[in-house]
């Protein structure tokens, strides 16, 4: 290879009319929008792709800015109860719907299926500031709604029982205490889910919430 | 038909082996014919006498990231599909320093002294040796690495990711640093001329 012959000059000046339309050409289609499966798996095992009923109602009540709670149920569900400040956009409605770059999205059904899947139809639409509530509405009742408050006498914990009992009586909920037989009345109408549960509402969201709590407690929230 | 073939199943696992194979055999190729078997014409560089590795990385770097961007771009590869790994920072650079420290030691990289190994050359048969010995010590010290070999993790990070800028601006710009550096090059062969060959 000697001193730059003709061709490597025009192989250089090839690359450069190449490069420099690339500009305008802005970025590769990318599969006919194919999602990128493997990225949003990656998120998925940080747990990145959720929140719990905690944070949300954390986020809600410091107005947290640009949030948008989407509920993803039927009318008739949303009519009976939904989470404050949601609105209610369905699953086949959800990719279409104009949302802002800024904003974050938060999803939640009962369970947490349907909102799951909605998270991946709008991540696949390109939106990356979206969550899903793990638990579903369950868990906004069992956590935030009719939280068993522990009566644990340790420091840690009853700093983090009172926070959660605030939050409670923010969205006008009703804290258990853990030791009490006696349940507190039920504070919320009944969803979808637990209509359709056999189980007495107060039990299943006693055992629930301890659990929840101790959840919690484990993640250091 | 659109690429990559093996990922959108348009090739079977035998028909891409059988690809990889070819693929492999003209890479190999190229890096002899480019006089890139040679430690010497390699260790050149260190000394900027002679900057042929960095000509031939950088030209192949520019050619595949135009063919790739167009050929995106017109739909006959989905770029997404591409495997890009994972950035790890902390032990990447400390990789990296080690990586550099045996190449510039050493005088060939890991596919060029197969190559070198391949064309009889005993140093390349010595650093094929050393470098399988050293993936299989740190294979075997993976675990008392602690966290460190899976620390300061960023995911798939790509330029325009880390830029935030699109595509097209980042081949333009790898366009740009790649001719400037051309330049550059051929103008320290020149001044620290006298090349070293085979």
């Amino acid at each position: 290879m000697s001193v730059a012959p003709g061709y490597q000059r025009y192989l250089g000046a090839a690359a450069l009319v190449l490069g420099t339309l690339a500009i305008v050409a802005g970025s590769p289609r990318l599969g006919n929008a194919r999602v990128d499966i493997a990225g949003l798996a990656q998120i998925v095992e940080r747990e990145e792709d959720h929140v719990t009923a905690l944070e949300l109602a954390d986020w809600i009540r410091g107005k947290r800015p640009n949030l948008r709670v989407v509920d993803v149920r039927d009318s008739s569900a949303f009519e009976a109860y939904h989470i404050p400040r949601a609105e209610r956009i369905a699953l086949r409605d959800l990719a279409s719907t104009p949302f802002g770059k800024a904003e974050t999205i938060v999803l939640y059904s009962d369970g947490g299926a349907h909102s799951a899947q909605g998270w991946v139809f709008l991540r696949a639409a390109g939106h990356e500031r979206v969550y899903f509530l793990r638990g579903g509405l369950s868990e906004w009742l069992d956590d935030v709604m009719n939280p068993a408050i522990s009566s644990s006498t340790s420091e840690s914990s009853r700093a983090n029982s009172a926070r959660i009992a605030e939050i409670s009586r923010y969205f006008g909920g009703v804290p258990r205490s853990e030791e009490q037989g006696e349940q507190a009345p039920q504070a919320v109408p009944l969803s979808d889910a637990e209509r359709h549960n056999s189980q007495p509402r107060a039990e299943h969201g006693h055992a629930a919430s301890r659990k929840a709590i101790a959840r919690l407690r484990g993640r250091g929230c | 038909m659109s690429a990559p073939f093996f990922e959108l199943e348009a090739f079977g696992e035998g028909t891409s082996l059988v690809v990889a194979m070819l693929i492999g055999i003209a890479f190999g190729w190229v890096l002899e014919r480019s006089g890139m078997g040679s430690a010497r014409k390699l260790a050149g560089q260190f000394y900027l006498r002679d900057l042929t590795v960095f000509k031939v990385m950088f030209t192949a770097i520019v050619t595949a990231m135009l063919g790739m961007f167009w050929l995106g771009w017109l739909g006959f590869v989905d770029i997404s599909r591409i495997y890009v790994p994972e950035t790890f920072i902390l032990p990447q650079l400390a990789g990296g320093l080690i990586f550099g420290a045996g190449f510039a030691i050493a005088g060939l990289c890991p596919g060029t002294s197969c190559v070198s190994a391949a064309t009889g050359r005993a140093d390349g048969v010595a650093v094929v040796l050393g470098m399988f010995a050293g993936v299989l010590t740190m294979g075997a010290l993976l675990g008392s690495l602690g966290g460190f070999y899976s620390s300061t993790p960023r995911g798939v990070l790509t330029l325009p990711d880390f830029l935030g800028a699109s595509y097209g601006v980042v081949v333009f710009g790898v366009v740009l640093v790649a001719l400037v550096g051309f330049r550059a090059a051929e103008a320290a062969e020149r001044r620290f001329g006298g090349r070293v060959d085979r």
